[in-house]
């Protein structure tokens, strides 16, 4: 349960908003780079804590992302000619580059300095992995670039999608740290996916249907482990990494790639979820590969030409009740993406947290909300920087492991839950 | 069809449909400190707060009877009485000496099917053994909390 004015602290991400404030102390994902695929490509539309911008690709190959509506007259620049190293509004032939300068207004006088002085809202967008990153903070606070290992990774160990979820941001992270849902809403993708079975690790998780947990903070954020029985005298260990404040990963099952999320609002009611997988010391197959782009595992199908899923609410996700019946998707809603969308957009655009019966199981949420909550107040008040803007709090790993009854998973772990270049992920 | 029975019904605008009651408390749980330090949280816990069903209780020590208990006001409880209705017991640690309560309470909890979760306050290096001894039973644990987990959790879960 939160409190009315807690919930809204933590939900509202607008301009001017105190948890509006705190993501804008970290570089996010604005878009994935393919959005962008060549120098002068159409620009693209993007919305990201309830501000309306364009992000667009110049002739030199750098990267924009400036307030969507030209200065003279308020018209999109999503209708601009990208040429010339610059984005022309077509309306009457203003010309922004990407850092919003305006270089030419042709109504103006030949040698007129008139443009010099309209500059348009802009961020910095910087290409990483699969992932155009952006920073919409204080540029005098701008923070060293991100080191997540998914996007450092060669390209070919790497694949990174998005989708867009029609729910408020928080309720889409809460599900990437919550660890007793799997064994229940997921029960078929072990069985099934292409991207999880044959994992010695799927048996001892549906073994045991009703997990331990310890939540133990770390610089970044927290590690959720996840307990469950394996062999006599021994604990099947889940760790989940979050850094604040919306990274989170999924502890990996056998030789599989291992995978994660970040979750990125829109606006209020609507976030995207940027899902990624990759191999630390190897390159992912063709038929890894082709799984993802089909949906399988932590992606989506998408609406060819979007980031909509085929199955959303328009269509009730496709729901399969003979697939319920069959037990071969827990839910009757195909793929684990969907399976979480499907139920994280039924709570409601912004959930009422105030109507919540949580139970002690729920205490990775409730710490993850604490810190959020923490986090957001002393950056408000006492201008505290957050956990998660350095980036050595960045190299973090998920890990599944098998560990004998007596021993504390991260005293264990230590090692298992830190990125370590070329050597192999912690996994069962 | 209409907007209520499907998918979409998941707006703002439908939310306004959605019935409204008052909740209850969801449960009637313990917290019992484990050892010395515990107890300066629990009874600094126990005043912030007017927690509807929560009980608060420090281990006293062993008795004919079974665990002797003292509640926040000082009247004394055998443990057996102490989760004769309680539904989730919270045990709350500083460092080891409490350990062998731990294991006590935890026993005394999985036959009586009552949820147990731990609060191990401070750098967990100075309580690893009452760590090990809640691990067995407490569905829950947190290695590293602070004071305020102790309040955070007990208001998440309405106590």
């Amino acid at each position: 349960m939160l409190r009315k004015e807690i919930n809204d602290l933590l939900t509202l991400t607008g301009p001017g908003t105190p948890m509006g404030a705190l993501f804008r102390q970290y570089w996010m994902p604005a878009l994935l780079a393919e959005e962008l695929p060549e120098d002068d490509c159409p620009p693209v539309r993007v919305k990201l804590l309830s501000e309306r911008l364009i992000a667009f690709r110049d002739s030199q190959g750098r990267y924009g992302l400036i307030d969507e509506f030209c200065a003279h007259r308020g018209a999109s620049l999503w209708f601009g000619r990208n040429e010339e190293s610059g984005l022309r509004c077509p309306y009457h032939g203003w010309k922004y580059d990407v850092t919003g300068q305006c270089i030419e207004v042709p109504s103006e006088a030949e040698n007129s300095s008139f443009c010099e002085n309209v500059k348009l809202t802009a961020y910095p967008l910087v290409k990483i992995g699969d992932v155009l990153w952006t920073y919409m903070g204080d540029p005098a606070t701008q923070p060293e670039l991100p080191e997540f290992e998914f996007a450092l990774v060669p390209p070919e160990h790497t694949y990174t999608s998005k989708r867009l979820q029609q729910c408020n941001w928080l309720q889409a992270f809460e599900g990437g740290i919550d660890s007793s849902h799997v064994t229940w809403l997921h029960s078929g993708g072990l069985k099934n996916d292409p991207l999880f079975k044959g994992a010695k690790g799927n048996e001892y998780n549906q073994k045991d249907t009703k997990p331990f947990f310890e939540v133990a903070d770390c610089d970044g954020g927290l590690f959720v482990g996840a307990r469950r029985n394996a062999e006599e005298g021994t604990y099947y260990w889940r760790i989940t990494p979050w850094v604040m404040p919306a990274f989170t990963m999924v502890p990996p099952r056998g030789d599989h790639p291992i995978h994660g999320h970040f979750w990125i609002p829109i606006d209020d009611q609507n976030c995207w979820a940027y899902s990624f997988d990759y191999h630390p010391i190897r390159p992912l197959t063709d038929a890894e590969r082709q799984a993802m782009i089909d949906g399988h595992g932590v992606h989506s199908r998408n609406i060819p030409g979007t980031y909509r899923p085929a199955a959303n609410m328009d269509n009730d996700y496709l729901m399969d009740r003979e697939a319920q019946k069959r037990g071969e998707d827990y839910s009757g809603i195909k793929g684990i993406a969907i399976q979480d969308a499907s139920l994280q957009e039924s709570m409601g655009p912004i959930v009422d947290r105030t109507k919540e019966r949580l139970v002690p199981a729920d205490s990775g949420i409730i710490k993850a909300r604490q810190k959020l909550r923490k986090a957001v107040i002393a950056l408000r008040d006492e201008g505290v920087t957050p956990p998660g803007v350095d980036p050595a709090h960045h190299r973090v790993r998920s890990a599944a492991v098998v560990l004998p009854q007596a021993e504390a998973f991260l005293d264990a772990c230590r090692d298992d839950v830190r990125v370590r270049p070329g050597v192999p992920i912690s996994s069962v | 069809m209409f907007m209520s029975e499907c998918a979409r019904a998941a707006s703002a605008a439908e939310s306004r449909f959605r019935i409204d009651r008052p909740i209850a408390p969801a449960r009637a749980p313990r917290i019992i400190a484990l050892d010395e330090g515990a107890a300066g949280v629990t009874r600094r816990v126990a005043a912030q707060h007017g927690w509807a069903n929560a009980r608060f209780f420090v281990c006293e020590g062993g008795s004919t009877g079974g665990l002797l208990l003292r509640d926040i006001d000082g009247l004394p409880t055998l443990l057996d009485d102490a989760l004769a209705r309680a539904d989730a017991v919270f045990l709350v640690a500083t460092e080891d000496s409490g350990a062998r309560y731990a294991r006590t309470i935890g026993r005394a909890c999985f036959e009586r099917g009552v949820m147990t979760a731990g609060f191990v306050l401070g750098d967990g290096y100075e309580a690893d053994d009452a760590i090990a001894a809640l691990r067995p039973h407490a569905r829950v644990l947190l290695p590293t909390a602070d004071e305020s987990d102790v309040v955070e959790v007990l208001t998440a879960l309405r106590a």
